[in-house]
């Protein structure tokens, strides 16, 4: 989107100008910190892996928009969201919900990491060859130390 | 013409890459030492072949030669020289053209260094790389040619995609490739292995050193994409936990384990089975991840289409590749099982081994994630986003997990480990940890996650420090020298342990920098007009003025913002909305002002010809850490690399 | 490496395969739409062209034909010449009804977009873009089919161009308007 630049900016200057004498300390409004949690929560649909937060696609910029006027009617984040979801699906939330099939990606690697563990003890364990004699302990810096200060002495 | 001599060289490059497979084969078969020469020129001329492609390309987007269809869609008459070099590997042919290029490059460097030192596995190392090289070939000769003609040429082309006309990402997918071809050479080893049924320690060394190499650049590549994500796409992650990103993640991972199990074979001849299904598991993952991101299986919707014919040939040549290399292991490995002896399960063998067990179940993680998506479309025709909520809740307490075990895993003793041992090494650093996270707590930290992460900081430098402390002291006394000579002393005197050292620093360096950068960070977004201020954290951040800018090839609206610090003018940051000209498409440029190791991070979303902008301000405490670690850990990897032989390597 | 692991890794390597096949052909426009099936939202808003307001409510028991379109984009322009086409084909039966949707544009552009491609079917504009939400809009050009008893039917994704036109003229239109949605096959 292309404004003709050139000449809007000759106004801006004088606008600017001006505006400077009205200068002020500007802050973010409460409303502007709850959309933008919001906002973090909800996946820009038409980006890659995006939030509509990150976003600068126009689709994300209306989802603001969106979020904030119905943050102003006072609806809570929760409502929102659960709004977005109806039109959406799951699509709309940055990460899969925990029901159903989904538990899957949840769980799975935990699983993965205890089971992996179980059987890596189990092996390990039959691995071990209590036959042997155990060996010396391979010196470590300390008792190297002792050694060399009792050879020195 | 030139592009046409280009096109050519590719094609016979083609015809000599199945020589290339066939001629050692039948060397092995007859004996006959001529063909595996035979074999090596054409794998060296190959490599000049593609040279000679590249360089045709070049040519073409040098003389701004739009009827090549290629340049025109990735470049512009006025995109500046240094991109327009750079804008051959900024599409889908011109990648893979620099992706077997740099394929041959290795390859035929592997071929002249082992040449004399290992000649057992030079057949299959040559019939390996040439397959591979073929199957590339293949797909770049008859399905996605970047030589390709259009008529009558277009006036000017479309432009290099704007994200990319940034230096990052001019250097960043030829690391990226250059760590996924690297990993090539072990794989080429191992399968050599593999096929001989010779599974004795020669093929270790050499592939360890290659592995390490790939590793390096590998890290170098995703270090360089997150620096680029984080100033250029303006939002100030350097992590999104896109497809592409976990693409170039997951062979990390699983490289990064066998760079640890690998030791475990050295010192132990064990698993070497084991090692070999790692090798192979990494360079699967970069060919999956290379095609993942070109098959355009794991696009979204809105973004371009996918061309499912080429998405066949690929997935049936990735079919080949994986089919061959498991069923190879899957066959052979029975007959190769090597002993295994343990003297306790207490002892740093199984740390090494749970190490694997986390490096592959976070791998595992990252790929379910990636994929889930596709197999939730395909199996109920639903869509669902895995994206980064999930990763920090379910991949962040493995990446915790892996790096305790990184502070147990260099202190506890081989074979046995006695309660002695334990109580010595890790008893204070425990102590340690406690007390950092405690600290932590009284600074602000409370999510469970970042709480974990400085106890596990906490422990795993405290072994380092105490380690480095120990040996330090032992040397200074032993020489009679002081702690600084007595470290160096002992740094020399065991270069590989210590360069390993050095690469875990600079792990903790950037997980500090990540986990300081996350709990510490300051946001806000205001809506300013000229002479307007916002106090951002110890900031104030005053807009100046609101000016035109004109580059090369796009004109830009740049805001002066004055950073304060108390009364002090610190610098003046200059965020742009740059809209770039051929393709019209605008971009955020971030300003940044870097201070105590952290930055002050500065874009301008919007801007209003009344003069007026939306101004979004960043603190990240710390953040330059993130990077300043990757820098670390290549250091050590380097130290690693160049390091005086021992007697008994 | 034991028989268990052999299995194992076969059957992950099968599964790997079956599924990157499967997503070859997945139609990555595909969106799969949870309001098929649910009542069309209804809406009121301003026309283009004029501050007259229209409302979902006054085509009550019709079949409606909803378009998403904007001026910038390249494929409603693809399928504009079929959507004139439908209306003149379906847009004698009383039972059936057009509708633009002007998404995220500007007015003057989306008049001059009218007046230069033609138009015969009233458009409205979605100002803030909440009608896109309440039908689950991703982009341009999508298009609703809302049956006689106000029900989301149909949704198609990207332009009514090729089979998909052939299937709306042929099949698609002709099952809604004669009351069979069960049929309607989309």
């Amino acid at each position: 989107m292309l404004i003709p630049w050139r000449s809007a900016w000759a106004v801006a200057g004088a606008l600017a100008v001006a505006a400077s004498v009205l200068a002020a300390t500007v802050d973010e409004s409460d409303l502007d910190t709850r959309t933008r949690e919001v906002a973090k929560t909800l996946r820009c649909t038409v980006c890659q892996t995006e939030t509509v937060w990150e976003s600068g696609s126009p689709f994300a910029g209306q989802v603001r928009d969106a979020i904030r006027e119905r943050l102003q009617q006072g609806q809570t984040p929760d409502e929102i969201r659960a709004y977005f979801l109806s039109r959406y699906g799951d699509y709309i939330l940055m990460q899969p919900p925990t029901r159903g099939v989904n538990w899957i990606v949840w769980v799975g690697p935990f699983v993965l990491l205890f089971v992996g563990g179980l059987i890596l003890y189990r092996s390990l364990a039959r691995w071990v060859t209590p036959s042997l004699p155990p060996p010396a302990e391979p010196l470590d810096d300390a008792s190297r130390q002792r050694i060399e200060r009792e050879l020195r002495s | 013409m030139i592009v046409e001599l280009g096109h050519f060289s590719v094609i016979i490059a083609l015809v000599l890459s199945v020589l290339g497979v066939f001629a050692p084969l039948v060397a092995l078969r007859t004996k006959n030492a001529d063909w595996l020469r035979v074999s090596r020129q054409a794998l060296t001329l190959i490599f000049v072949l593609l040279a000679a492609g590249i360089a045709s390309l070049e040519y073409a987007y040098l003389t701004r030669d739009f009827s090549v269809a290629y340049v025109a869609s990735t470049s512009n008459s006025k995109l500046p020289l240094f991109y327009t070099i750079a804008a051959l590997w900024g599409g889908h042919e011109g990648s893979l053209l620099l992706w077997v290029f740099i394929l041959s490059a290795f390859s035929t460097v592997a071929v002249w260094l082992h040449w004399r030192t290992q000649p057992a596995i030079m057949p299959y190392l040559i019939a390996v790389e040439s397959a591979v090289m073929f199957g590339f070939l293949m797909l770049i000769v008859f399905l996605s040619s970047p030589f390709e003609r259009v008529f009558p040429p277009p006036l000017d082309g479309k432009d290099l995609n704007p994200l990319l006309q940034d230096p990052a990402m001019t250097m960043h997918p030829p690391m990226l490739y250059m760590g996924y071809v690297g990993f090539s050479i072990p794989f080429a080893f191992a399968m050599a292995a593999l096929f001989s049924g010779r599974l004795g320690e020669e093929w270790i060394k050499v592939t360890q050193r290659w592995t390490i190499f790939a590793w390096l650049c590998l890290t170098i590549g995703i270090m360089m994409g997150g620096y680029w994500a984080y100033y250029e796409l303006g939002w100030g992650g350097y992590w999104g936990w896109d497809p592409v990103e976990n693409a170039s993640f997951m062979p990390w991972l699983v490289g990064t384990a066998f760079l640890h199990s690998v030791m475990v074979q050295e010192k132990r001849k064990m698993f070497k089975v084991w090692n070999l299904f790692l090798v192979i598991v990494t360079f699967s993952l970069s060919l999956i991840g290379t095609f993942l991101v070109r098959s355009g299986v794991l696009t979204s919707v809105h973004t371009f289409a996918t061309d499912p014919e080429r998405g066949l040939y690929i997935l049936i040549f990735l079919g080949a590749v994986l089919g061959t290399a498991f069923g190879t292991l899957i066959v052979r490995a029975p007959k190769l099982k090597s002993r295994i002896e343990l003297d306790s399960v207490v002892s740093r063998e199984s740390v090494f081994l749970f190490n694997n067990l986390f490096f592959l179940v976070a791998a595992a993680t990252v790929f379910l994630g990636t994929l889930y998506p596709l197999m939730i479309e395909t199996w109920k025709g639903a869509k669902v986003t895995v994206g980064p909520p999930y990763y920090n809740a379910v991949f962040m307490p493995i990446a915790l997990g892996l790096l305790f075990l990184m502070g147990v895993g260099p202190y506890i003793a081989w074979r046995k480990a006695s309660v002695d041992n334990l109580k010595r090494n890790f008893l204070t650093p425990l102590i340690v940890a406690l007390v950092v996270t405690l600290a932590a707590f009284a600074l602000g930290f409370r999510s469970p996650f970042s709480l974990a992460g400085a106890f596990v900081v906490g422990f795993a430098g405290s072994t380092i420090l105490a380690d480095i402390g120990k040996v330090s002291a032992f040397f200074a006394r032993r020489d009679r020298v002081d702690y600084v000579r007595g470290f160096y002393r002992a740094f020399r005197n065991n270069q590989r342990r210590y360069a390993g050292t050095v690469t875990h620093v600079g792990v903790l360096v950037t997980v500090v920098g990540i986990i300081a950068s996350t709990v510490y960070q300051t946001e806000k977004v205001v809506s300013v007009r000229v002479g307007d201020e916002f106090v951002l954290g110890d900031y104030r951040v005053k807009l100046a003025g609101i000016h035109d800018v004109r580059g090369p090839n796009w004109t830009a609206k740049e805001g002066r913002f004055e950073l304060y610090r108390g009364e002090d003018l610190l610098t003046e940051l200059k965020p742009q909305k740059r809209v770039y000209e051929a393709t019209q498409s605008p971009t955020t440029e971030s300003a940044i002002y870097a201070i105590n190791m952290g930055h002050v991070f500065l874009t301008m979303p919007e801007v209003s010809p009344e003069g007026s902008a939306t101004a979004r301000g960043v603190i990240n405490p710390l953040i330059l850490w993130v990077w300043g670690g990757g820098g670390i850990m290549g250091l050590g990897i380097l130290l690693n690399m160049f390091r005086p032989r021992r007697r008994d390597e | 490496m034991t028989r268990a692991w052999q299995i194992i890794l076969v059957g992950a390597l099968l599964g790997l395969f079956a599924l990157f096949y499967q997503g070859l052909w997945g139609n990555p426009r595909y969106i799969p739409t949870i309001l098929i099936g649910t009542p069309a939202p209804v809406f009121a808003a301003p026309q283009v062209g004029s501050s007259d307001s229209l409302s979902l409510d006054q085509f009550k028991g019709k079949v409606v034909l909803l378009n998403f379109w904007a001026s910038w984009c390249l494929e409603c322009k693809l399928e504009h010449n079929n959507l004139l086409a439908l209306n003149e084909r379906f847009g004698r039966d009383p039972n059936f009804v057009m509708l633009g949707v002007n998404y995220q544009d500007k007015e003057p552009d989306a008049l001059e977009y009218l007046r230069t491609y033609g138009s015969n079917f009233q458009h409205v504009r979605d100002v803030k873009g909440a009608i896109a939400f309440d039908y689950g809009v991703y982009g341009v050009p999508e298009t609703f089919l809302i049956d006689q008893q106000g029900v989301i039917r149909c949704k198609t994704i990207g332009p009514i161009v090729g089979a998909v036109y052939d299937n709306y003229v042929q099949r698609v239109l002709p099952a809604l308007l004669s009351g069979s949605p069960e049929q309607v096959g989309c």
